[in-house]
């Protein structure tokens, strides 16, 4: 069925369900359940859903605390009070002592509506992917969501879920760790959560403009970096082009960049001085390095005519 | 666990020693703060907390984190003599591949129920602990520092602990009146205490609060298990303590010990 949510509700909702078949699973919030997703669980299971209130750092270590007991604590806030708020909380009472602490970050990336910049994440990627043990997914359909949350269920150990404020929709491809959403194709778009919806403008538009095919790789499970996505962009891709709601020097594509690709990568995000604003998605997005007729511009000029790239 | 007052103070004697020559041994360190917690954590280990040496991740034992960290190698001299490890690995303590880390580390040392060393953060692990610990007969007890309470998320904890009543977690404060640098050294007019009035301060935020001298065994032992009794809320002892508590030389220089070196020509002096 296809749907259209925030990913948030998705989380929430099928974590509900997982808590069915797993007693193990309490869920603690940050005073933000109505927007953060974890509304879900506190209606279905209240017993097993603990207000902390508006104080992530002692959020985070609770969780610890409960994990060491045997419990699998999912914590929701909003990816900004949860990564940098209780950042040191994430490294040494969960990531450095490995406890099984869930994080959800709901409200990542710079799109975060009318909120603006105190409330993005554009660097939770660089502050989550730079401590030891943890796992980062960042989906981009309430499929993906599901997947993603059942995978960190199952790992026992920290791992972290990037969800946008923007709703998004229902997807048809496999589910995994990565995927090609299209054929695959020599040049390539790699991104992961809402850029998904950027990359799949673009590579309208290169269609519709210059008749040529980019094929899309979304990526769930961004840090590590699954090595068979590695293995695969080896084999068969000679340009990459990552499109990413982070800043593009820690995000994504640097840690695509920590391995040893052998093909040209390229990467759209934020720029390191970028703030962040407040407004609606479409308004944010047409004045940004993100905005679609920009990338794909900056790909046609720096590539497409250049060295013949995608005339081959 | 039973409480022999004559066995604990001959303990806690020679363990000060233990401290003094592991920390020499090392280079130096927190003799302070180690010094002045000791009395107060063997009287728990020894005297009140329910712990099993030769199981140390038994399901039923008590739950103890040591949130001011930087303390630990008393924790490790008492883990050691109550048989959780061998005492010779005290000489190692700190070193590269030690398994008694510079701070705790629950991942490495048995008898360490969670690694701290950024302070501030043990209480609010206590909650988590003590919440999914709430229908066992096993108490979570935090000993965190004064200059620790300075960190905003010891209040946060204090506050969300009081909201949920949790009765089978105690704060145990080791009020020495310093900490590393602090206003111990301002002039008048500047409150020197790390947390003045401390004891009002839990007690305003819904807390049992219990103000002792930390280093009377007889009380500390009363207030321990006088805590375990309450049957509602959280329970604060605040112990009142000497830095650098048995040695003249580390009592009446507490900036330098917090964290500092012995001279040889000192340490010799110090054991005769």
């Amino acid at each position: 069925m296809m749907r259209s949510e925030k990913l948030a509700n998705s989380c929430g909702k099928y974590l509900s369900q997982l808590m069915d078949n797993d007693s193990a699973i309490i869920v603690l919030d940050g005073d933000l359940a109505d927007s953060n997703g974890a509304i879900y669980v506190q209606e279905k299971y209240e017993n097993r859903f603990i207000m902390c209130g508006i104080a992530e750092q002692c959020m985070v270590s609770m969780a610890a605390g409960f994990a060491v007991e045997g419990y699998t604590p999912w914590v929701f806030s909003f990816a900004s009070f949860l990564c940098y708020r209780a950042y040191d909380q994430i490294r040494v009472s969960v990531a450095q002592c490995n406890a099984n602490v869930k994080l959800v970050g709901s409200h990542a990336g710079g799109f975060t509506g009318r909120n603006g910049k105190t409330h993005s994440a554009i660097n939770d990627i660089a502050m989550m992917s730079s401590i030891p043990n943890m796992r980062i997914y960042s989906p981009a359909s309430p499929e993906d969501t599901e997947w993603a949350v059942g995978e960190m269920n199952k790992h026992d150990g920290p791992a972290y879920i990037r969800l946008p404020r923007e709703a998004m929709s229902s997807g048809t491809w496999k589910l995994g760790s990565w995927t090609w959403i299209t054929k695959r194709t020599s040049v390539a778009i790699v991104t992961t959560g809402l850029a998904l919806k950027i990359a799949n403008q673009v590579r309208e538009q290169f269609k519709n403009l210059f008749d040529e095919e980019i094929g899309i790789i979304n990526t769930v499970a961004i840090h590590p970096v699954p090595q068979d996505l590695i293995e695969e962009l080896n084999n068969f891709v000679d340009y990459v082009i990552v499109i990413e709601d982070h800043l593009t020097s820690h995000g994504l594509a640097a840690l695509l960049k920590c391995h040893q690709l052998k093909c040209k990568i390229d990467q759209f995000g934020w720029p390191i001085d970028y703030m962040a604003d407040s407004g609606d998605y479409e308004d944010i997005l047409k004045h940004s390095e993100l905005n679609p007729e920009k990338i794909t511009t900056h790909i046609k000029n720096r590539y497409a005519f250049n060295d013949n790239y995608l005339a081959r | 666990m039973s409480f022999n007052l004559e066995e604990i103070t001959h303990d806690a004697a020679r363990l000060r020693k233990e401290i003094v020559k592991a920390l020499h041994t090392t280079g130096g360190g927190h003799y302070g703060g180690a010094l002045s917690v000791l009395d107060l954590l063997i009287t728990l280990y020894k005297g009140v907390a329910n712990i099993y040496p030769e199981e140390p991740n038994h399901p039923m034992r008590d739950r103890i984190i040591l949130s001011k960290g930087h303390a630990c190698i008393a924790q490790y001299c008492i883990l050691a003599d109550l048989g959780f490890f061998d005492v010779s690995e005290l000489a190692k303590y700190g070193s590269f591949n030690s398994f008694l880390e510079g701070h705790p580390d629950m991942n490495k040392t048995p008898g360490i129920d969670f690694s701290s060393g950024s302070l501030g953060q043990g209480l609010s692990v206590g909650i988590g602990m003590a919440m999914a610990l709430k229908n066992k007969p096993v108490h979570t007890w935090v000993i965190m520092g004064d200059g620790e309470c300075q960190e905003g998320q010891v209040w946060e904890s204090v506050m969300l602990a009081d909201r949920y009543k949790l009765n089978n977690l105690t704060a145990i404060v080791d009020n020495n009146n310093y900490q590393e640098l602090g206003w111990a050294q301002n002039s008048e007019g500047i409150e020197k205490a790390p947390i003045p009035r401390i004891s009002e301060k839990f007690a305003s935020f819904g807390w049992n609060v219990m103000e002792i001298d930390g280093h009377d065994f007889n009380i500390i032992h009363k207030a321990l298990n006088k805590a375990k009794e309450f049957k509602y809320g959280s329970t604060a002892i605040i112990c009142n303590t000497v830095k650098g508590k048995g040695y003249e030389l580390f009592e009446n220089d507490p900036i330098r010990f917090h964290c500092g070196e012995l001279t040889e020509l000192e340490y010799v002096l110090l054991n005769n």
